[in-house]
C-alpha cells in the first residue's frame, strides 16, 4: 500500500541509544505529586477535586472545555490543594498537589469504555486524557475530528524516535506490540481510515519485526502495515514522516489533514488501546533516563506530576553533578533550570549531562551551505540566523521564518556552531508581534 | 546546581571552520611539494612569506578591531597559499607580501573578516599585483628540472597565443613547464581536489560547469580544447577558488550558474583579450554576482508557499 519516498536534508547525529535493551520498570512512587492542569496545547483544565478529597490512580482531577485533555491522578492518596508551578516547557501552570497513601490503588470505578460511532470513539479518546506523546502534546481526540470538507486517507503512525538517547517508544513497541498495532488498527477502524502505516527507523529492526508479526497474527494487515524508513534525523518530524510514507507535502502553514493524513505517535496509539481495554487513563509515562551523570540509566515508568528531583533519586541518583538537564532529546529538548518541576504527559526523556554537554563557541558564518543542505524543509537557515539577529522582519518574512520546526539540523551541521535555532526563535517572537501590530485595526 | 540553560540543539557535529581550513591546507600541500621540486626552494620561500604576512596582518587587524583573534581558524593561511600559487617563483618577496597584505587587510578584514568578504582574497590579491605591479608578473621561470639555472620562458598559454606548438599532454599534467608555481602540476591539484571531495569539504557544482564551459567554448572556437583545459590556472581556479564558501553561491543551482559564468569569462579572455590568462578575472568578476545569484536561486520550500500567519 505504501512506498518509501526520499526526504530532503537531515543529519546523522550519533544514536546514543544505549538504553534500548533496558526493559521498562516502575519507578518507586513518590510521597507527593504535583500534577499540572495544562499539560496539553489548548485551554488549561480546572480542578474538579478539593483539598481533603481522596483520589485513586486514574481518578479525574481536572476537566476543561474546548481544546483540552482531561487530567487524572497518578497516585492514590489525598488532595492537598492547588498551587502554581513552572513546567518543563517554561510555562507557568496550576497544579493539583496530591500526597500519597503509599498504596497506588487504581480507581475501582474504572472500566473499559464502549463506543459504537466515530463521535463516541472520539469521546472515549478524550476521556483517556491522551495527548500527542511524541512531544507536541496536542489533544489526540481533537486531532481526530477532520474539519468540514476534509477527510483522512492515511493514518501515519510515528515510531521513528529519531532523537538520540531516547528509547521509550522503542520499549513500547518491543514490550507491547499488541497495544501499539492494536491501537493503530482500532483507531483506523473507528475513524474509518482505509490505510495505516507505522513508520519505524531502520535502526530498530527488532521493533519492525515484532510489529509485523503481531499484525499478521491478529489479522490486522487488512489496513495496517509497518514501514522501515532509513535512519536520519529528523525522519520522525511530522511533515518529514508524511512525505517519506505517502510522498505528500503538508502545505506550508497547514496541518497534516491538508495532506489527508492523521499522524499519531506509537505510544499515543498504545495508550488509546490500553484505555479501550481497561479504562485506565494516561497517568504514567515511559521516560528514558540517561546521560553520563546517571547511576542507573534506563527506561522508567514514571507517574505524571512527579518532580524531576524525585525521579532522579528513585532512579538511583547521580554519579556527579550535572551541568545540563534536558527534558526530551538532545536535538529538540529543553534545558531545565529548576529540578523541582513536575514531569508532564509529553515528556519522554530526562538527560543528565556532565561537562561533556558544554558546546563549542560560536564563530562567524562562512556561508558553507551545510545548513541549507541539512534543512528538511528547504529553508535557508543562515539567512534566518542573520535576519533574526538584526531583527529584520522583512527578511524573516522573505525567508519564511514561521515554516521552521526548530529541529536543529542546521546547528548540528554548522562548522561555526552558530546558534541558528535561538536566532530563529527570537525571530518568530518578533515576527508574530510585528504582524499582530500591522494587522491590528487602527484606532479611530 | 549550576545548570546551563540554553536553546536546543544540545548536540553539535564535530566539524569546525578550523577543521575545514585544515583540510584545504592538506589538499594544497602536495602541490606545494611539486612546486618546490619544479621551481626550486624559491617556491617554498615565497609561499612561506605569504603565510607569515597573512598571519601577521590578520592578527594585527583583529587587535585593531578589538576582536577575538581569528588566526586560529586557519583561513588566512589558505588565502596565503592560494595567492602564492598564482605567482611566479621568481616574484620578489616584497611584492608577494604586499599582495598578501592587500588580500587580508583590504579584501578580507575591512569587509568584516572571515565570511564577510565579497571577493576571494587570494584572487583579489593576485589581480592587485597584476594591476599595480605588472612587471612583477611579466616573466615566469621555467622548471629547474630542465636546466641548472631557472631561465624565464613563455608559459604554454603565451606560447599558444604567439602560435608556437603547445606542449605534450604529459608535460602539462606534470607541470614541467613555465608558469605560476602552484598552477602547473595538475596531478597534485587534482589529488588535492579529490581529497576535498572525499572529505565532503567541497562539491563539484561550480567546478565541473566551469571546466566544461571553458572546454566547450574553446573547442567551438576551433582551438585545442584539451590543451586549454590543462594549461594556465584553470585547475587551480576551478578546484580551489570557485569552491570557496564565502564568495560563491549557496545552492547547487547558484553554483552551476557561477561556474558557467566563470568558464564563459575565462574563455572569452583567452580568445579575445590581449592577456593570455583569464581565470583570476573571471572568478573575481563572478564573485560580484554572488548576492544576485543567491537571490534568485533559493532552495525550494517544502510545502510550497511560505507560512502566512496573517
Amino acid at each position: 500500500m505504501f512506498t518509501l519516498h526520499k526526504t530532503r536534508g537531515g543529519v546523522h547525529p550519533p544514536q546514543l541509544k544505549d538504553m534500548r535493551d533496558y526493559a521498562c520498570k516502575f519507578i518507586d512512587a513518590p510521597q507527593r505529586v504535583r500534577i499540572p492542569l495544562n499539560m496539553h496545547i489548548g485551554a488549561p483544565c480546572h480542578p474538579v477535586v478539593k483539598p481533603g478529597d481522596h483520589v485513586y490512580v486514574g481518578t479525574l482531577i481536572g476537566e476543561g472545555q474546548g481544546l483540552y485533555a482531561p487530567v487524572h491522578a497518578s497516585i492514590s492518596g489525598t488532595v492537598v490543594g492547588t498551587d502554581e508551578e513552572k513546567l518543563p516547557t517554561g510555562a507557568m501552570a496550576q497544579v493539583v498537589v496530591i500526597d500519597s497513601d503509599g498504596k497506588m490503588q487504581p480507581d475501582p470505578e474504572l472500566k473499559a469504555p464502549s463506543y459504537r460511532t466515530k463521535d463516541e470513539f472520539i469521546d472515549v479518546v478524550r476521556a483517556s486524557g491522551t495527548v500527542g506523546l511524541g512531544g507536541a502534546a496536542f489533544p489526540t481526540w481533537f486531532k481526530m475530528r477532520a474539519p468540514e470538507g476534509k477527510r483522512f486517507e492515511y493514518l501515519v503512525v510515528n515510531g521513528m524516535e529519531c532523537e538520540p538517547y531516547i528509547t521509550s517508544d522503542f520499549r513500547q513497541m518491543m514490550e507491547h506490540p499488541d497495544r501499539v498495532a492494536g491501537g493503530v488498527h482500532r483507531i483506523a477502524e473507528a475513524l474509518d481510515i482505509p490505510a495505516a502505516v507505522i513508520g519505524v527507523e531502520d535502526n530498530k529492526p527488532e521493533a519492525v519485526e515484532r510489529l509485523r508479526e503481531t499484525i499478521k497474527a491478529n489479522g490486522w494487515d487488512d489496513r495496517v502495515e509497518v514501514m522501515s524508513i532509513p535512519t536520519k534525523y529528523p525522519a520522525g518530524g511530522e511533515k518529514v514522516l508524511i512525505h517519506a510514507a505517502t510522498g505528500r507535502d503538508v502545505p506550508a502553514g497547514g496541518l497534516p489533514v491538508d495532506a489527508g493524513c492523521l499522524v499519531i505517535n506509537v505510544t499515543t496509539a498504545a495508550r488509546v488501546e490500553y484505555f479501550c481495554q481497561t479504562g485506565r487513563p494516561l497517568v504514567f509515562k515511559v521516560m528514558t533516563i540517561a546521560g553520563d551523570c546517571v547511576k542507573n540509566p534506563g527506561n522508567y515508568l514514571v507517574p505524571i506530576g512527579m518532580s524531576v528531583r524525585d525521579i532522579i533519586e528513585s532512579a538511583g541518583g547521580l554519579t556527579e553533578e550535572p551541568r545540563k538537564i534536558i527534558m526530551g532529546g538532545p536535538m529538540m529538548g529543553r534545558t531545565l533550570d529548576d529540578i523541582d518541576c513536575p514531569v508532564i504527559k509529553a515528556n519522554n526523556a530526562i538527560l543528565l549531562l556532565s561537562d561533556s554537554a558544554v558546546l563549542p563557541e560560536e564563530t562567524a558564518c562562512i556561508r558553507c551551505g551545510r545548513c541549507v543542505r541539512a534543512c528538511p524543509l528547504g529553508l535557508m537557515p543562515f539567512a534566518l540566523d542573520a535576519a533574526g539577529r538584526r531583527q529584520d522582519v522583512v527578511a524573516l518574512d522573505e525567508h519564511a521564518v514561521m515554516n521552521c520546526m526548530e529541529c536543529g539540523s542546521c546547528v548540528y551541521a554548522c562548522p561555526a556552531h552558530r546558534r541558528i535555532v535561538a536566532s530563529i526563535r527570537g525571530g518568530k517572537v518578533l515576527y508574530r508581534s510585528e504582524t499582530a501590530r500591522l494587522t491590528q485595526p487602527k484606532e479611530a | 546546581m549550576n545548570l546551563i540553560n540554553e536553546a536546543s540543539p544540545h548536540l553539535h557535529g564535530r566539524q569546525s571552520t578550523q577543521l575545514i581550513m585544515g583540510c584545504v591546507i592538506v589538499a594544497l600541500l602536495p602541490t606545494l611539494v611539486a612546486a618546490t621540486v619544479l621551481y626550486g626552494i624559491d617556491a617554498l620561500v615565497l609561499t612561506l612569506t605569504c603565510v607569515v604576512t597573512a598571519i601577521v596582518c590578520e592578527q594585527v587587524c583583529c587587535m585593531l578591531m578589538r576582536r577575538k583573534s581569528t588566526v586560529g581558524d586557519l583561513s588566512c593561511i589558505v588565502t596565503a597559499i592560494l595567492l602564492a600559487f598564482t605567482l611566479p617563483a621568481t616574484c620578489a618577496l616584497w611584492v608577494a607580501a604586499l599582495g598578501t597584505a592587500f588580500a587580508i587587510v583590504v579584501v578580507k578584514m575591512l569587509f568584516g573578516g572571515i565570511g564577510n568578504n565579497f571577493a576571494n582574497p587570494a584572487v583579489a590579491g593576485r589581480v592587485f599585483i597584476m594591476v599595480a605591479l605588472p612587471s612583477a608578473l611579466s616573466s615566469y621561470p621555467d622548471t629547474v628540472l630542465k636546466s641548472v639555472d631557472a631561465v624565464s620562458s613563455a608559459t604554454p598559454l603565451a606560447m599558444a597565443a604567439s602560435g608556437d606548438m603547445p606542449l605534450s599532454i604529459m608535460n602539462l599534467a606534470l607541470g614541467a613547464h613555465a608558469g605560476a608555481l602552484g598552477e602547473t602540476c595538475l596531478v597534485t591539484l587534482l589529488a588535492g581536489y579529490v581529497f576535498l571531495l572525499v572529505m565532503k569539504v567541497v562539491d563539484g557544482w561550480a567546478t565541473l560547469p566551469f571546466i566544461a564551459t571553458v572546454g566547450l567554448i574553446m573547442g567551438l572556437s576551433g582551438q585545442d580544447a584539451v590543451f586549454h583545459l590543462l594549461a594556465g590556472g584553470l585547475a587551480l581556479g576551478a578546484f580551489f577558488m570557485a569552491t570557496d564558501y564565502t564568495t560563491t553561491p549557496m545552492t547547487p543551482q547558484g553554483k552551476v550558474i557561477f561556474g558557467i559564468g566563470c568558464g564563459l569569462i575565462t574563455a572569452l579572455v583567452r580568445i579575445f583579450a590581449p592577456a593570455p590568462e583569464g581565470v583570476a578575472f573571471s572568478i573575481l568578476f563572478m564573485n560580484l554576482f554572488v548576492p544576485l545569484i543567491d537571490r534568485y536561486t533559493r532552495s525550494q520550500l517544502v510545502g510550497g508557499a511560505k507560512h502566512d500567519i496573517i
